[in-house]
């Protein structure tokens, strides 16, 4: 019996107008990709290395646009059919939820093939410049994509079943899916070569992520290699992998897929303020701001959106914040400690690019999810309305909202920079690096928040405007990447440096002179970048409130 | 903030709305709405779906501007005066807008804040539109995990944070169980004695038609009626159904021969032999009432019950809603079907 959830999971997305769109843009974006690095040279390399480069960017690029534009087609699928409300009369009926998963994953599937499907005539055009083995490349390549569209979609749909709004799914998923593809290849760049076992943890660990398996079937080589053969069988590893977490997320969304999922009470809103005074102190004591305590009433001075935007993020009450600080201050020393203890073995340098790595992760992990759903939240519950009925103006809101992230932000960079004054301490000559990276963090905390807000904005509802400004930011700081990844062979110096101009964590690593990064003059140009697209961003957010506050 | 903030009068009508016209390109929203309330006063507004209500209001809040035509409330224009109306409006959307991991009091100190409200009067006056639409005990409570029924009330104590004179309330008995619709016109009830006055939108309108003094109904953008319940009632038709009880259903034959008779010879006459009841429409005056009464007693016919049935807010509602139908006389309620003139329920 065909699966009914298959045709409305997968038809009513393709009716959408913004999926025409969207395949509109993706043959016209693979086609670029193509057409960037075809040989308009008239003599042929027989080696083929010529196609091999084309056929290596496509790989790259293709890859990111899934892991860019495929998570949030799941990670909203099941949340939104729960908030709906057709969550319930979906288990309430025969199908099961065996088969509600599959016509779901089915859907994604649909999706994800034809995202890939529309890839294959620029693969075509790869396979025709020769070069390129049908089945050691070409197959290969699509065979680890098929992977990762399968691991991305049931990781979603799982992070969908708990998740309860549909920003926090496409949150939560982004963020796995950057953890799993981006930050599981940074330990192997620091233990590789090592005689620890922490070698043969990060060896092992990087096989999660696909590029790591790309640039192994593309003859890339691993991720920053510093010279030593790698022997490990990335791709074999990731397959493996790969299957075992399809397996689990599958397995794990099934079970989810019944009524736990509904059957959960209500917050009863239990106050310390009402119970005795022994249980008040000791709640004092243990977490230092009771978040069970009765908040005051809004001070003074004070906008009230701010407040009313910390009090109703997740993670936005003083109790929260102050434990993030506190990770990311004790973070910061340790990396510093290591640095001082092992400065013989990795470079202060090193230490540093970790630290700003971690940081502008750090930043373009969490400032979308900040700030996307500054405007388009309050479009989406209705609360708009309500706040235009105030007696406050527009910009105070727009800037009661702002403010809400940009003290976020500050906080957390200034959590982390202990590590950096004890570094400046340790070796004075840092000093002028030191400053510049805040400036670049500083630089790029601001374009992010901008960036986010402007996008979101732009959307009536938050989990395409979360979805949108993960994308964007993501594709600043990582297409880049790409192009740095094919540094000397096909991109020369120039081409590199061009395209990290735009790109925040480039400058801030080209600033503490890692490794890779210390070649390229990215600064003051892009400082510049930031500032301009800061401004145009920050343009874009006041016209577009302005816009949607106006009466109709 | 007292009365006279709002530049109010009691003597002067509160809400003005004139030749009131919206258009989104050909399709006209509201056409030409002119209706005016005083202090005090509910007004109940209703309308099929797509009627232009919720445009009407969202005129009325400054969400709005309308194409043509004018709306005042107090001595502020809607469009001009924006400022002013929302310090003399509360508004309350069909849709609550909820706000995650917050609690109810917070809710509404970042309203009352938002408002502009000094905070030593803000905690003072939480508590007191806590008080006033029973939401003290869910003051810890979180917005988001609030029944619908709560979330409503929660709705009208913020539009009353700071003491509009005017609540427009769109849908407020939506989706609420009987309790909880008892416990909201109760509580409208309430605010209109305490000088509040309300616009209220609904389709239950058996609620609406116990609280509303005045109600508009609206169709297709267009005001078709307006005025009291028992005026439009009358509106509705300009014949009475009057109701005749009989000691048994015997008797219905002869009464409705002498019923004929004295009205008209194709009168349509409904019978309803379970209750021993005749009922007909007809638009003598009372005088010529009374002779028919009289006649049927004289005619040896035991009549217990003589009386005229009220048109019901309902009845008139469906009137003006069908279009096929505008004028149609409501059929009173206990016909079920209609034989030769003779209707038998």
């Amino acid at each position: 019996m065909a699966n009914p959830l298959v045709q409305r999971e997968l038809i009513t997305a393709l009716r959408q107008k913004r999926m025409l769109l969207l395949q509109c843009g993706l043959s016209a974006a693979f086609a670029l990709l193509v057409i960037i690095r075809w040989p308009t040279d008239p003599r042929m390399a027989l080696s083929g290395t010529r196609s091999q480069e084309v056929f290596r960017l496509f790989g790259y690029g293709l890859l990111s646009v899934l892991l860019l534009m495929l998570p949030v087609f799941p990670a909203t699928s099941i949340v939104r059919e729960r908030n709906s409300g057709t969550l319930a009369l979906l288990l309430n009926t025969p199908l099961g939820s065996w088969r509600i998963f599959w016509g779901k994953l089915l859907g994604v599937l649909g999706l994800a093939g034809l995202m890939l499907v529309l890839s294959l005539p620029a693969a075509s055009a790869c396979y025709a410049l020769g070069g390129i083995s049908l089945r050691d490349d070409l197959l290969a390549v699509y065979l680890l994509l098929a992977l990762v569209v399968l691991q991305l979609s049931t990781l979603g749909l799982l992070v969908s079943t708990y998740a309860t709004t549909t920003d926090a799914a496409v949150r939560w998923t982004y963020g796995l899916v950057l953890m799993s593809s981006v930050l599981t290849l940074g330990p192997h760049q620091f233990f590789q070569g090592t005689e620890t076992y922490l070698a043969d943890v990060s060896d092992w660990l990087r096989c999660v992520s696909p590029f790591a398996s790309l640039m192994s079937l593309t003859g890339t080589g691993d991720v920053g290699a510093v010279g030593l053969v790698s022997t490990s069988d990335v791709p074999g590893r990731f397959v493996l992998i790969s299957l075992v977490l399809t397996a689990i997320y599958s397995a794990w969304t099934i079970s989810r897929l019944n009524h736990t999922i509904f059957d959960q009470a209500r917050e009863a809103g239990v106050i310390s303020n009402d119970q005795s005074l022994g249980t008040q102190l000791l709640r004092r004591l243990v977490f230092l701001v009771d978040p069970q305590r009765r908040s005051r009433a809004i001070g003074p001075f004070v906008n009230p959106v701010m407040v009313k935007e910390f009090r109703c993020r997740r993670f936005g009450r003083l109790h929260w914040l102050l434990r993030l600080i506190a990770i990311c201050a004790v973070l910061s020393l340790g990396l510093t400690y290591v640095a001082v203890t092992g400065t013989v073995d990795w470079g202060v340098d090193t230490i540093g690019g970790i630290m700003v790595l971690m940081q502008v992760a750090l930043l373009v992990l969490i400032t979308p999810s900040l700030a996307s759903g500054l405007i388009s939240t309050e479009r989406e519950s209705g609360g708009w309305p309500l706040l235009q009925m105030t007696s406050m103006s527009v910009l105070s809101i727009l800037w009661g909202k702002l403010l809400s992230v940009l003290l976020t932000l500050l906080l957390v960079l200034c959590a982390t920079l202990p590590g950096y004054l004890v570094m400046v301490y340790i070796e004075p000559g840092l000093t002028l690096q030191v400053q510049r990276v805040v400036i670049c963090l500083l630089a790029t905390a601001g374009f992010a928040m901008l960036l986010s807000a402007a996008i979101g904005s732009l959307f009536h509802r938050t989990a395409p405007a979360t979805a949108a400004s993960y994308a964007a930011l993501l594709a600043v700081c990582g297409a880049p990447l790409l192009v740095w990844l094919g540094r000397d062979a096909p991109f020369g110096h120039d081409a590199v440096e061009n395209a990290l101009l735009i790109n925040p964590i480039a400058a801030a690593l080209s600033v503490i002179r890692l490794s890779g990064f210390r070649d390229y003059q990215l600064i003051p140009g892009n400082w510049w970048f930031l500032g301009i697209s800061s401004a145009v961003s920050l343009l874009v957010l006041v016209v577009q409130t302005r816009r949607i506050s106006r009466p109709q | 903030m007292s009365r006279k903030d709002g530049g109010m009068n009691s003597e002067k009508p509160v809400v003005v709305i004139e030749h009131l016209t919206k258009r989104y390109g050909n399709f006209t929203a509201l056409d030409d709405l002119t209706l005016t309330m005083s202090a005090g006063q509910i007004l109940g507004l209703i309308g099929p779906n797509g009627a232009g209500k919720t445009t009407a209001i969202k005129i009325l809040v400054g969400l709005a501007r309308p194409t043509s035509g004018t709306a005042r409330i107090g001595d502020a224009d809607c469009v001009s005066d924006a400022r002013r109306i929302k310090h003399l409006v509360g508004y309350m959307p069909d849709r609550f807008g909820s706000y995650d991991n917050m609690r109810v009091r917070e809710y509404l100190d970042f309203f009352g804040a938002a408002f502009g409200i000094p905070r030593r009067k803000r905690i003072a006056r939480i508590d007191e539109v806590m008080e006033t639409t029973g939401t003290t005990y869910m003051r810890d409570r979180f917005v988001e995990t609030l029944s619908h029924g709560m979330q409503q009330r929660v709705g009208v104590a913020r539009t009353l944070l700071h003491d509009p004179q005017v609540l427009i309330l769109d849908e407020p008995a939506n989706g609420l169980d009987p309790q909880a619709r008892i416990e909201m016109r109760d509580l409208l009830i309430r605010l209109a004695k305490l000088g509040k006055t309300l616009m209220v939108t609904s389709h239950i309108l058996s609620e609406l038609s116990r609280i509303c003094d005045h109600v508009a109904i609206l169709t297709h953008g267009k005001l078709r009626a307006f005025g009291t319940v028992e005026e439009i009632g009358r509106m509705v038709s300009q014949q009475r159904t009057i109701e005749v009880q009989l000691t048994s259903v015997e008797q219905i034959a002869a009464a409705s021969e002498v019923i004929r008779r004295m009205i008209e010879t194709d009168a349509e006459l409904i019978a309803s032999p379970e209750e021993s009841a005749l009922r007909f429409r007809t638009a003598l005056p009372e005088a010529q009432l009374g002779d028919l009464l009289t006649e049927l007693v004289r005619s040896g016919i035991r009549v217990t019950q003589f009386r005229e049935l009220q048109t019901d807010l309902e009845e008139a509602f469906l009137s003006f809603a069908r279009p096929t139908m505008p004028n149609k006389p409501p059929q009173p309620a206990g016909a079920v079907a209609a034989v030769g003139g003779i209707a038998h329920g």
